[in-house]
Protein backbone atom coordinates (compact mmCIF):
# COMPACT_ATOMS: atom_id res chain seq x y z
CA UNK A 1 0.00 0.00 0.00
CA UNK A 2 2.96 2.80 1.44
CA UNK A 3 4.97 1.33 -1.28
CA UNK A 4 2.14 2.32 -4.47
CA UNK A 5 1.64 5.52 -2.72
CA UNK A 6 5.21 5.89 -2.78
CA UNK A 7 5.81 5.05 -6.49
CA UNK A 8 3.28 7.97 -7.03
CA UNK A 9 4.95 10.65 -5.53
CA UNK A 10 8.08 9.60 -6.99
CA UNK A 11 6.19 9.57 -10.56
CA UNK A 12 4.94 12.88 -9.61
CA UNK A 13 8.26 14.90 -8.73
CA UNK A 14 9.68 13.47 -11.67
CA UNK A 15 7.05 14.86 -13.71
CA UNK A 16 7.55 18.33 -12.10
CA UNK A 17 11.15 18.37 -12.63
CA UNK A 18 10.58 17.72 -16.42
CA UNK A 19 7.93 20.67 -16.21
CA UNK A 20 10.62 23.19 -14.63
CA UNK A 21 7.96 24.08 -12.31
CA UNK A 22 8.97 26.21 -8.84
CA UNK A 23 10.12 23.46 -7.09
CA UNK A 24 12.71 22.49 -9.85
CA UNK A 25 14.17 25.61 -9.36
CA UNK A 26 13.95 25.81 -5.25
CA UNK A 27 15.52 22.25 -5.72
CA UNK A 28 18.41 23.86 -7.66
CA UNK A 29 18.81 27.01 -5.02
CA UNK A 30 18.72 24.30 -1.96
CA UNK A 31 20.44 21.51 -3.08
CA UNK A 32 22.76 22.68 -5.63
CA UNK A 33 26.12 22.71 -5.59
CA UNK A 34 27.13 26.66 -5.39
CA UNK A 35 24.44 27.14 -2.06
CA UNK A 36 26.20 24.34 -0.85
CA UNK A 37 29.70 25.73 -0.68
CA UNK A 38 28.71 29.37 0.13
CA UNK A 39 26.71 27.57 2.92
CA UNK A 40 29.86 25.82 4.21
CA UNK A 41 32.40 29.07 3.25
CA UNK A 42 30.58 31.36 5.46
CA UNK A 43 30.19 28.52 8.26
CA UNK A 44 33.93 28.44 7.81
CA UNK A 45 34.51 32.50 8.08
CA UNK A 46 31.91 32.73 11.16
CA UNK A 47 34.20 30.09 13.44
CA UNK A 48 37.13 32.18 12.02
CA UNK A 49 36.68 35.86 12.51
CA UNK A 50 36.09 36.13 15.66
CA UNK A 51 38.81 34.42 16.67
CA UNK A 52 41.20 36.07 13.77
CA UNK A 53 40.26 39.83 15.84
CA UNK A 54 41.63 39.27 18.61
CA UNK A 55 44.59 37.54 17.37
CA UNK A 56 44.45 41.02 15.30
CA UNK A 57 43.96 43.19 18.03
CA UNK A 58 46.10 41.57 20.11
CA UNK A 59 48.86 43.32 17.31
CA UNK A 60 47.37 46.73 17.54
CA UNK A 61 48.97 49.42 18.76
CA UNK A 62 47.35 50.26 22.12
CA UNK A 63 46.19 53.58 20.62
CA UNK A 64 44.90 52.23 18.01
CA UNK A 65 42.69 49.92 19.39
CA UNK A 66 41.12 52.63 21.35
CA UNK A 67 39.94 54.62 18.63
CA UNK A 68 39.05 51.93 15.99
CA UNK A 69 37.29 48.65 16.12
CA UNK A 70 38.36 47.98 12.40
CA UNK A 71 39.00 44.02 11.78
CA UNK A 72 42.96 44.57 10.05
CA UNK A 73 45.64 46.62 11.63
CA UNK A 74 46.45 50.13 9.97
CA UNK A 75 49.39 51.32 12.04
CA UNK A 76 52.59 49.37 12.81
CA UNK A 77 51.89 46.10 13.92
CA UNK A 78 53.70 45.15 17.69
CA UNK A 79 54.43 43.06 20.32
CA UNK A 80 53.59 45.54 22.99
CA UNK A 81 50.36 44.11 24.05
CA UNK A 82 52.15 40.20 24.54
CA UNK A 83 55.13 41.72 26.27
CA UNK A 84 52.62 43.70 28.71
CA UNK A 85 50.24 41.15 28.95
CA UNK A 86 53.19 38.61 30.57
CA UNK A 87 54.31 41.30 32.62
CA UNK A 88 51.46 42.77 34.25
CA UNK A 89 49.48 39.52 35.23
CA UNK A 90 50.95 36.61 36.63
CA UNK A 91 49.75 34.68 33.07
CA UNK A 92 52.83 32.04 33.43
CA UNK A 93 51.70 31.21 36.88
CA UNK A 94 48.42 30.88 35.99
CA UNK A 95 48.81 28.97 32.73
CA UNK A 96 51.46 26.24 35.00
CA UNK A 97 48.24 26.36 37.40
CA UNK A 98 46.18 25.27 34.71
CA UNK A 99 48.15 22.80 33.31
CA UNK A 100 49.32 20.95 36.96
CA UNK A 101 45.13 20.38 37.52
CA UNK A 102 44.59 19.71 34.00
CA UNK A 103 47.16 16.90 33.52
CA UNK A 104 46.94 15.17 37.08
CA UNK A 105 43.11 15.62 37.34
CA UNK A 106 42.94 14.29 33.51
CA UNK A 107 45.10 10.81 34.70
CA UNK A 108 43.11 9.87 37.53
CA UNK A 109 39.91 10.48 35.93
CA UNK A 110 40.85 7.86 33.34
CA UNK A 111 42.43 5.97 36.16
CA UNK A 112 38.81 5.67 37.51
CA UNK A 113 36.73 5.75 34.41
CA UNK A 114 37.99 2.63 32.62
CA UNK A 115 37.46 0.10 35.07
CA UNK A 116 34.13 1.34 36.16
CA UNK A 117 33.07 1.62 32.57
CA UNK A 118 34.49 -1.77 32.29
CA UNK A 119 32.34 -3.28 34.47
CA UNK A 120 29.32 -1.29 34.50
CA UNK A 121 29.06 -2.95 30.66
CA UNK A 122 30.70 -6.52 31.06
CA UNK A 123 29.20 -7.20 34.44
CA UNK A 124 26.55 -4.84 34.87
CA UNK A 125 27.65 -3.54 38.05
CA UNK A 126 25.34 -1.35 39.42
CA UNK A 127 22.49 -2.62 37.27
CA UNK A 128 20.27 0.33 35.85
CA UNK A 129 21.12 2.06 38.43
CA UNK A 130 24.84 3.31 38.69
CA UNK A 131 24.36 4.69 34.82
CA UNK A 132 21.66 6.80 35.92
CA UNK A 133 23.33 7.89 38.80
CA UNK A 134 26.39 9.10 36.45
CA UNK A 135 24.35 10.83 34.53
CA UNK A 136 22.27 12.70 36.79
CA UNK A 137 25.32 13.87 38.06
CA UNK A 138 26.37 15.08 34.80
CA UNK A 139 23.17 16.99 33.91
CA UNK A 140 23.22 18.60 37.53
CA UNK A 141 24.38 21.95 37.23
CA UNK A 142 27.50 22.08 39.13
CA UNK A 143 25.90 25.59 40.93
CA UNK A 144 23.54 23.35 42.76
CA UNK A 145 26.19 21.55 44.53
CA UNK A 146 28.60 23.90 45.18
CA UNK A 147 28.10 24.91 48.48
CA UNK A 148 28.34 21.37 50.26
CA UNK A 149 31.97 20.94 47.70
CA UNK A 150 33.21 24.88 48.70
CA UNK A 151 32.60 23.07 52.15
CA UNK A 152 34.02 19.58 52.09
CA UNK A 153 37.08 20.74 50.72
CA UNK A 154 37.55 23.87 53.34
CA UNK A 155 36.94 21.08 55.82
CA UNK A 156 39.78 18.57 54.27
CA UNK A 157 42.14 22.07 54.37
CA UNK A 158 42.32 21.91 51.11
CA UNK A 159 40.95 25.21 49.77
CA UNK A 160 42.93 27.98 47.89
CA UNK A 161 45.69 24.91 47.07
CA UNK A 162 45.83 23.03 43.54
CA UNK A 163 45.55 19.53 45.07
CA UNK A 164 41.59 20.57 46.17
CA UNK A 165 40.64 21.59 42.60
CA UNK A 166 42.49 18.87 40.90
CA UNK A 167 40.37 16.18 43.19
CA UNK A 168 37.15 18.54 42.01
CA UNK A 169 37.65 18.66 38.62
CA UNK A 170 38.51 14.64 38.48
CA UNK A 171 34.89 13.73 39.84
CA UNK A 172 33.56 16.97 38.07
CA UNK A 173 34.72 15.40 34.89
CA UNK A 174 34.08 11.80 36.36
CA UNK A 175 30.60 11.23 34.55
CA UNK A 176 31.59 12.81 31.19
CA UNK A 177 34.61 10.59 30.83
CA UNK A 178 31.88 7.30 31.27
CA UNK A 179 30.01 8.30 29.06
CA UNK A 180 32.70 8.74 26.17
CA UNK A 181 34.29 5.57 27.18
CA UNK A 182 31.14 3.50 26.99
CA UNK A 183 30.67 3.18 23.47
CA UNK A 184 33.85 1.91 22.85
CA UNK A 185 34.20 -0.69 25.23
CA UNK A 186 30.94 -1.64 23.78
CA UNK A 187 32.45 -2.04 20.52
CA UNK A 188 35.04 -4.93 21.46
CA UNK A 189 33.37 -8.02 20.76
CA UNK A 190 32.80 -10.32 23.64
CA UNK A 191 34.67 -13.40 22.58
CA UNK A 192 37.85 -11.49 22.81
CA UNK A 193 37.75 -11.19 26.41
CA UNK A 194 36.39 -15.03 27.06
CA UNK A 195 38.86 -16.13 25.32
CA UNK A 196 41.33 -14.31 27.30
CA UNK A 197 39.49 -15.53 30.85
CA UNK A 198 39.51 -19.11 29.21
CA UNK A 199 43.68 -18.40 28.93
CA UNK A 200 43.68 -17.97 32.74
CA UNK A 201 43.76 -14.12 32.61
CA UNK A 202 42.16 -12.76 35.81
CA UNK A 203 39.41 -9.82 35.26
CA UNK A 204 41.87 -7.00 35.74
CA UNK A 205 44.44 -8.50 33.53
CA UNK A 206 41.74 -9.00 30.66
CA UNK A 207 40.94 -5.41 31.70
CA UNK A 208 44.71 -4.29 30.79
CA UNK A 209 46.05 -6.38 28.17
CA UNK A 210 42.85 -6.94 26.04
CA UNK A 211 40.47 -4.14 26.42
CA UNK A 212 43.08 -1.29 27.27
CA UNK A 213 45.24 -1.64 23.73
CA UNK A 214 41.76 -1.83 22.13
CA UNK A 215 40.26 1.28 23.21
CA UNK A 216 43.01 3.09 22.73
CA UNK A 217 41.76 5.80 20.29
CA UNK A 218 38.67 6.17 22.92
CA UNK A 219 41.30 6.57 26.07
CA UNK A 220 42.82 9.16 24.06
CA UNK A 221 39.58 10.98 22.88
CA UNK A 222 38.48 11.17 26.21
CA UNK A 223 41.74 11.96 28.34
CA UNK A 224 42.21 15.03 25.55
CA UNK A 225 38.55 16.37 26.14
CA UNK A 226 38.80 16.08 29.97
CA UNK A 227 42.07 18.05 30.01
CA UNK A 228 40.72 20.50 27.82
CA UNK A 229 37.41 20.69 29.96
CA UNK A 230 39.33 21.47 33.35
CA UNK A 231 41.39 23.61 31.56
CA UNK A 232 38.30 25.81 30.68
CA UNK A 233 36.28 24.71 33.90
CA UNK A 234 35.11 28.22 35.66
CA UNK A 235 33.01 27.80 38.53
CA UNK A 236 34.89 25.50 40.79
CA UNK A 237 38.22 27.27 39.80
CA UNK A 238 36.36 30.48 40.87
CA UNK A 239 34.92 29.11 44.06
CA UNK A 240 38.30 27.19 45.43
CA UNK A 241 40.94 29.49 44.66
CA UNK A 242 41.56 32.82 45.25
CA UNK A 243 44.90 34.01 44.79
CA UNK A 244 48.06 33.76 42.60
CA UNK A 245 49.24 30.63 44.02
CA UNK A 246 46.33 28.69 42.57
CA UNK A 247 44.13 30.34 40.29
CA UNK A 248 44.33 28.62 37.15
CA UNK A 249 43.98 30.57 33.78
CA UNK A 250 40.54 31.19 33.43
CA UNK A 251 39.90 32.79 36.99
CA UNK A 252 43.25 34.82 36.67
CA UNK A 253 42.41 36.30 32.89
CA UNK A 254 38.71 36.80 34.34
CA UNK A 255 40.44 39.39 37.28
CA UNK A 256 42.09 41.16 34.26
CA UNK A 257 38.74 42.46 33.57
CA UNK A 258 38.25 44.28 36.81
CA UNK A 259 41.92 45.17 37.80
CA UNK A 260 42.97 46.52 34.46
CA UNK A 261 40.23 48.04 33.01
CA UNK A 262 39.54 47.18 30.16
CA UNK A 263 42.88 47.08 27.88
CA UNK A 264 41.64 45.31 24.95
CA UNK A 265 45.33 44.56 23.43
CA UNK A 266 46.64 42.98 26.52
CA UNK A 267 43.43 41.25 27.46
CA UNK A 268 43.02 39.65 23.41
CA UNK A 269 46.84 38.12 24.23
CA UNK A 270 46.30 36.87 27.52
CA UNK A 271 42.81 35.18 25.70
CA UNK A 272 45.26 34.07 23.13
CA UNK A 273 47.72 32.85 25.32
CA UNK A 274 45.59 30.42 27.24
CA UNK A 275 43.55 29.54 23.57
CA UNK A 276 46.81 28.49 21.88
CA UNK A 277 48.09 25.39 23.83
CA UNK A 278 44.59 23.89 23.43
CA UNK A 279 43.73 24.62 19.64
CA UNK A 280 47.33 22.97 19.15
CA UNK A 281 45.59 19.69 21.57
CA UNK A 282 43.15 19.97 18.70
CA UNK A 283 44.65 20.07 15.97
CA UNK A 284 46.91 17.31 16.78
CA UNK A 285 44.17 15.08 17.95
CA UNK A 286 40.70 16.37 15.64
CA UNK A 287 40.15 12.93 14.52
CA UNK A 288 40.10 11.49 17.83
CA UNK A 289 38.53 14.14 19.44
CA UNK A 290 35.35 14.22 16.17
CA UNK A 291 35.12 10.81 17.07
CA UNK A 292 34.87 10.53 20.74
CA UNK A 293 32.41 13.61 20.95
CA UNK A 294 30.18 11.87 17.99
CA UNK A 295 30.31 8.72 19.57
CA UNK A 296 29.16 10.12 22.29
CA UNK A 297 26.35 12.06 21.79
CA UNK A 298 24.27 10.60 19.41
CA UNK A 299 23.45 6.92 21.24
CA UNK A 300 20.02 6.61 21.97
CA UNK B 1 41.71 -15.84 48.32
CA UNK B 2 42.04 -15.76 44.57
CA UNK B 3 38.82 -16.78 43.61
CA UNK B 4 37.27 -14.21 46.22
CA UNK B 5 39.43 -11.67 44.91
CA UNK B 6 38.43 -12.30 41.34
CA UNK B 7 34.39 -12.85 42.10
CA UNK B 8 34.58 -8.95 44.13
CA UNK B 9 36.71 -7.60 41.12
CA UNK B 10 34.00 -5.68 39.16
CA UNK B 11 32.82 -4.42 42.68
CA UNK B 12 36.15 -3.36 43.40
CA UNK B 13 36.02 -1.72 39.58
CA UNK B 14 33.23 0.50 40.46
CA UNK B 15 33.93 1.06 44.00
CA UNK B 16 36.53 4.46 43.28
CA UNK B 17 33.48 5.81 41.28
CA UNK B 18 30.70 4.63 44.10
CA UNK B 19 32.51 6.89 46.13
CA UNK B 20 32.96 10.08 43.78
CA UNK B 21 29.13 9.93 43.40
CA UNK B 22 28.68 9.52 47.06
CA UNK B 23 31.04 12.32 47.52
CA UNK B 24 29.77 15.18 44.46
CA UNK B 25 26.29 14.03 44.19
CA UNK B 26 24.62 12.45 47.29
CA UNK B 27 25.95 14.11 50.03
CA UNK B 28 26.27 17.87 48.52
CA UNK B 29 22.48 17.03 48.10
CA UNK B 30 21.83 16.17 51.69
CA UNK B 31 23.54 19.02 52.77
CA UNK B 32 21.67 21.37 50.59
CA UNK B 33 18.41 19.93 51.67
CA UNK B 34 19.08 20.09 55.15
CA UNK B 35 21.10 23.47 55.05
CA UNK B 36 17.42 25.07 52.91
CA UNK B 37 15.35 24.43 55.77
CA UNK B 38 17.86 27.23 58.05
CA UNK B 39 19.10 30.49 58.00
CA UNK B 40 22.83 29.88 57.29
CA UNK B 41 25.16 32.23 55.79
CA UNK B 42 28.83 30.89 54.69
CA UNK B 43 30.05 31.70 57.73
CA UNK B 44 27.22 29.97 59.61
CA UNK B 45 25.85 27.09 58.29
CA UNK B 46 23.36 24.94 60.52
CA UNK B 47 22.63 28.55 61.68
CA UNK B 48 19.10 28.14 63.16
CA UNK B 49 16.47 26.23 61.76
CA UNK B 50 13.26 28.00 60.30
CA UNK B 51 11.60 25.33 58.28
CA UNK B 52 9.68 26.48 55.01
CA UNK B 53 10.86 29.72 55.22
CA UNK B 54 13.51 29.89 52.73
CA UNK B 55 10.90 28.08 50.38
CA UNK B 56 8.22 30.87 51.03
CA UNK B 57 10.64 33.18 49.93
CA UNK B 58 11.60 31.72 46.75
CA UNK B 59 7.73 31.77 45.86
CA UNK B 60 7.82 35.70 46.71
CA UNK B 61 11.24 36.50 44.92
CA UNK B 62 10.74 37.80 41.76
CA UNK B 63 14.41 37.79 40.88
CA UNK B 64 14.17 34.08 41.06
CA UNK B 65 11.24 33.66 38.80
CA UNK B 66 12.64 36.07 36.14
CA UNK B 67 15.86 34.05 36.58
CA UNK B 68 14.39 30.49 35.88
CA UNK B 69 11.76 32.45 33.30
CA UNK B 70 15.20 33.45 31.35
CA UNK B 71 17.21 30.29 31.61
CA UNK B 72 14.33 28.50 29.65
CA UNK B 73 14.11 30.55 26.89
CA UNK B 74 18.01 30.66 27.14
CA UNK B 75 17.99 27.33 26.43
CA UNK B 76 15.29 26.98 24.02
CA UNK B 77 16.32 29.45 22.10
CA UNK B 78 20.01 28.59 21.39
CA UNK B 79 19.25 24.78 21.41
CA UNK B 80 16.52 25.41 18.72
CA UNK B 81 19.10 27.18 16.40
CA UNK B 82 22.29 25.52 17.06
CA UNK B 83 20.14 22.36 16.40
CA UNK B 84 18.72 23.58 12.92
CA UNK B 85 21.66 25.32 11.71
CA UNK B 86 24.12 22.51 12.84
CA UNK B 87 21.38 19.92 10.85
CA UNK B 88 21.25 22.18 7.64
CA UNK B 89 25.19 22.72 7.89
CA UNK B 90 25.86 18.98 7.81
CA UNK B 91 23.33 18.15 5.66
CA UNK B 92 25.29 20.44 2.99
CA UNK B 93 28.43 19.08 3.72
CA UNK B 94 27.51 15.41 3.03
CA UNK B 95 28.85 15.45 -0.35
CA UNK B 96 31.58 18.03 -0.24
CA UNK B 97 34.47 15.78 0.58
CA UNK B 98 37.12 18.55 0.50
CA UNK B 99 35.93 20.61 3.25
CA UNK B 100 34.73 18.37 5.02
CA UNK B 101 38.30 17.09 6.28
CA UNK B 102 38.58 20.80 7.22
CA UNK B 103 35.33 21.89 8.55
CA UNK B 104 35.40 18.78 11.24
CA UNK B 105 38.76 20.32 12.76
CA UNK B 106 37.27 23.82 12.64
CA UNK B 107 34.22 22.93 14.66
CA UNK B 108 36.34 21.42 17.14
CA UNK B 109 38.00 25.02 18.14
CA UNK B 110 34.52 27.33 19.36
CA UNK B 111 33.48 24.43 21.53
CA UNK B 112 37.42 23.88 23.14
CA UNK B 113 37.56 28.01 23.40
CA UNK B 114 38.10 28.35 27.02
CA UNK B 115 34.59 30.24 28.09
CA UNK B 116 36.67 32.57 29.64
CA UNK B 117 38.40 33.85 26.20
CA UNK B 118 34.76 33.41 23.99
CA UNK B 119 33.57 36.05 26.42
CA UNK B 120 36.47 38.47 26.08
CA UNK B 121 36.28 37.94 22.49
CA UNK B 122 32.50 38.97 22.22
CA UNK B 123 32.66 41.72 25.12
CA UNK B 124 35.58 43.51 22.20
CA UNK B 125 33.21 42.73 19.73
CA UNK B 126 29.99 43.94 21.80
CA UNK B 127 32.43 47.10 23.23
CA UNK B 128 30.76 50.44 21.83
CA UNK B 129 34.04 52.35 20.71
CA UNK B 130 36.31 49.82 20.06
CA UNK B 131 34.47 47.37 19.01
CA UNK B 132 34.07 45.87 15.47
CA UNK B 133 30.38 45.04 15.31
CA UNK B 134 29.90 49.00 16.25
CA UNK B 135 32.41 49.99 13.67
CA UNK B 136 31.23 48.42 10.91
CA UNK B 137 27.73 48.59 11.78
CA UNK B 138 28.50 52.99 11.56
CA UNK B 139 30.94 52.65 8.32
CA UNK B 140 28.93 51.20 6.23
CA UNK B 141 25.78 53.56 7.71
CA UNK B 142 23.45 50.75 9.43
CA UNK B 143 23.10 52.57 12.25
CA UNK B 144 23.23 55.85 13.22
CA UNK B 145 24.79 55.64 16.60
CA UNK B 146 26.73 53.89 18.50
CA UNK B 147 25.12 50.71 20.01
CA UNK B 148 25.62 49.44 23.55
CA UNK B 149 25.06 45.63 22.86
CA UNK B 150 25.41 44.59 26.40
CA UNK B 151 24.54 47.57 28.46
CA UNK B 152 20.96 47.40 26.55
CA UNK B 153 18.49 45.63 28.59
CA UNK B 154 16.55 44.42 25.24
CA UNK B 155 19.87 43.51 23.83
CA UNK B 156 22.27 42.23 26.39
CA UNK B 157 20.43 38.13 26.21
CA UNK B 158 20.10 38.09 22.59
CA UNK B 159 24.10 39.23 22.05
CA UNK B 160 25.01 36.41 24.82
CA UNK B 161 22.56 34.17 23.04
CA UNK B 162 24.91 34.80 19.66
CA UNK B 163 28.25 34.04 21.64
CA UNK B 164 26.66 31.05 22.81
CA UNK B 165 25.64 30.26 19.07
CA UNK B 166 28.87 30.29 17.72
CA UNK B 167 30.37 28.18 20.48
CA UNK B 168 28.01 25.45 20.35
CA UNK B 169 26.83 25.45 16.47
CA UNK B 170 29.74 23.52 15.37
CA UNK B 171 29.16 20.95 17.95
CA UNK B 172 25.59 20.04 16.91
CA UNK B 173 27.04 20.06 13.33
CA UNK B 174 29.33 17.43 13.99
CA UNK B 175 26.54 15.19 16.11
CA UNK B 176 24.18 15.73 13.36
CA UNK B 177 26.55 15.07 10.58
CA UNK B 178 27.19 11.97 12.80
CA UNK B 179 23.90 11.04 12.83
CA UNK B 180 23.35 11.68 8.77
CA UNK B 181 25.92 9.62 8.24
CA UNK B 182 24.69 6.91 10.21
CA UNK B 183 21.58 6.67 7.84
CA UNK B 184 21.81 3.23 5.67
CA UNK B 185 22.29 3.40 1.93
CA UNK B 186 19.80 1.54 0.13
CA UNK B 187 16.70 3.54 0.45
CA UNK B 188 18.63 6.41 -1.31
CA UNK B 189 20.28 4.01 -4.08
CA UNK B 190 16.06 2.61 -4.45
CA UNK B 191 15.37 6.68 -4.58
CA UNK B 192 17.54 7.16 -7.11
CA UNK B 193 17.00 4.62 -9.36
CA UNK B 194 13.12 5.68 -9.27
CA UNK B 195 14.88 9.45 -10.41
CA UNK B 196 13.14 11.56 -7.45
CA UNK B 197 14.07 15.18 -6.77
CA UNK B 198 16.04 16.36 -3.95
CA UNK B 199 13.81 17.46 -2.00
CA UNK B 200 11.72 14.51 -2.31
CA UNK B 201 14.45 12.59 -1.05
CA UNK B 202 15.39 14.97 1.95
CA UNK B 203 11.30 15.44 2.97
CA UNK B 204 10.30 11.23 2.43
CA UNK B 205 13.54 9.43 3.31
CA UNK B 206 16.26 11.47 5.01
CA UNK B 207 13.75 13.58 7.60
CA UNK B 208 12.29 10.69 9.16
CA UNK B 209 15.21 8.45 9.43
CA UNK B 210 17.39 10.94 11.07
CA UNK B 211 14.43 12.39 12.75
CA UNK B 212 14.52 9.92 16.40
CA UNK B 213 18.62 11.05 16.30
CA UNK B 214 17.90 14.60 15.85
CA UNK B 215 16.15 14.97 19.04
CA UNK B 216 18.84 13.47 21.17
CA UNK B 217 21.07 16.07 20.06
CA UNK B 218 18.53 18.42 20.76
CA UNK B 219 17.91 17.23 24.35
CA UNK B 220 21.53 16.30 25.32
CA UNK B 221 22.05 20.14 24.00
CA UNK B 222 19.47 21.68 25.94
CA UNK B 223 20.28 19.90 29.05
CA UNK B 224 24.01 21.40 29.00
CA UNK B 225 22.29 25.09 27.77
CA UNK B 226 20.31 24.99 31.01
CA UNK B 227 23.67 24.69 33.17
CA UNK B 228 24.81 28.26 31.02
CA UNK B 229 27.05 30.00 33.67
CA UNK B 230 30.21 31.40 32.41
CA UNK B 231 29.13 33.81 29.54
CA UNK B 232 26.70 35.38 31.74
CA UNK B 233 29.11 35.66 34.76
CA UNK B 234 31.86 37.35 32.03
CA UNK B 235 29.81 39.25 30.12
CA UNK B 236 26.59 41.04 32.27
CA UNK B 237 27.01 39.34 35.83
CA UNK B 238 23.19 38.71 35.61
CA UNK B 239 22.34 42.86 34.49
CA UNK B 240 21.47 45.66 32.98
CA UNK B 241 19.23 45.07 35.51
CA UNK B 242 18.23 41.46 35.80
CA UNK B 243 17.63 41.39 32.01
CA UNK B 244 20.15 38.40 31.28
CA UNK B 245 20.17 36.84 35.23
CA UNK B 246 19.59 32.87 34.86
CA UNK B 247 19.23 30.42 37.78
CA UNK B 248 22.96 29.16 37.88
CA UNK B 249 23.94 32.82 38.11
CA UNK B 250 21.13 34.04 40.48
CA UNK B 251 22.20 30.56 42.63
CA UNK B 252 25.88 31.92 42.58
CA UNK B 253 24.86 35.43 43.63
CA UNK B 254 22.78 34.49 46.65
CA UNK B 255 25.23 31.98 47.88
CA UNK B 256 28.78 33.50 47.22
CA UNK B 257 28.33 37.10 47.12
CA UNK B 258 25.36 38.25 50.08
CA UNK B 259 26.31 34.55 51.44
CA UNK B 260 22.97 33.61 52.00
CA UNK B 261 23.37 29.99 51.74
CA UNK B 262 20.71 28.64 53.61
CA UNK B 263 18.35 30.40 51.09
CA UNK B 264 20.71 29.56 47.88
CA UNK B 265 20.01 25.63 49.26
CA UNK B 266 16.54 26.39 49.00
CA UNK B 267 16.84 27.55 45.24
CA UNK B 268 19.23 24.78 44.57
CA UNK B 269 16.35 22.08 45.40
CA UNK B 270 13.96 23.91 43.66
CA UNK B 271 16.30 24.36 40.65
CA UNK B 272 17.17 20.80 40.61
CA UNK B 273 13.09 19.70 41.12
CA UNK B 274 12.67 21.63 38.14
CA UNK B 275 15.35 20.06 35.69
CA UNK B 276 14.35 16.53 36.62
CA UNK B 277 10.60 17.11 35.86
CA UNK B 278 11.90 18.68 32.25
CA UNK B 279 13.84 15.87 31.66
CA UNK B 280 11.31 13.65 32.51
CA UNK B 281 8.81 15.16 30.32
CA UNK B 282 11.31 15.71 27.49
CA UNK B 283 12.38 12.01 27.18
CA UNK B 284 8.31 11.32 27.62
CA UNK B 285 7.78 13.67 24.40
CA UNK B 286 10.77 11.82 22.72
CA UNK B 287 9.22 8.51 23.18
CA UNK B 288 5.27 10.11 22.14
CA UNK B 289 6.81 11.78 18.77
CA UNK B 290 8.94 8.26 17.96
CA UNK B 291 5.85 6.30 18.18
CA UNK B 292 4.49 8.66 16.13
CA UNK B 293 6.87 8.77 13.57
CA UNK B 294 6.61 4.70 13.75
Amino acid sequence: MEDVKGIEHFESAVHAFEQKTPAFYLNRIFFGRPARIILLLLFILAILLPIFYIAMTSLKEPIEIRTSGALLPRGQITTINWVKAFANVPLVRYLFNSTVVAVISTILVLLVAVPTTYSIIRFKTGGWFLPAWILGTYVMPPIVVSIPIFAMVKMVNLQNTLAGLILVHMMANMPIAVWLIDSYIRSIPRELEQAAWIDGYSKWETLLRVVVPLIRPGILATGVITLILSWNEFLFALILTYGVKSNTFPIGISRYIGEHGLQFGEMSAAALAGIVPIYILVFLFSRNLVEGLTRGGVKG
Amino acid sequence: MNATLEKYTPKLMVLPTFLILLIISLVPLIYVLGISFTNSTIAKPFNDFIWFENYKKAFTDEVFGTSLVNTLIFAFTVTTIQTFFGFILAFAMQRERKLSGVLRTLALLPLFTPPVAIAMIWRLIYDPNQGMLNYYLTKWGLTSGVIPFLGDKSLAFPSIMLADIWQWTPFCFLLCMAALQSLPRDPYEAAMVDGASGWYVFKRLTLPMVAPQIIVIFLFRLLIALKVFDLIYMLTFGGPGNSTQVASFYLYRVSFKQFQTGYGGALSILVLILISVLATLLTKGREAILKRVE
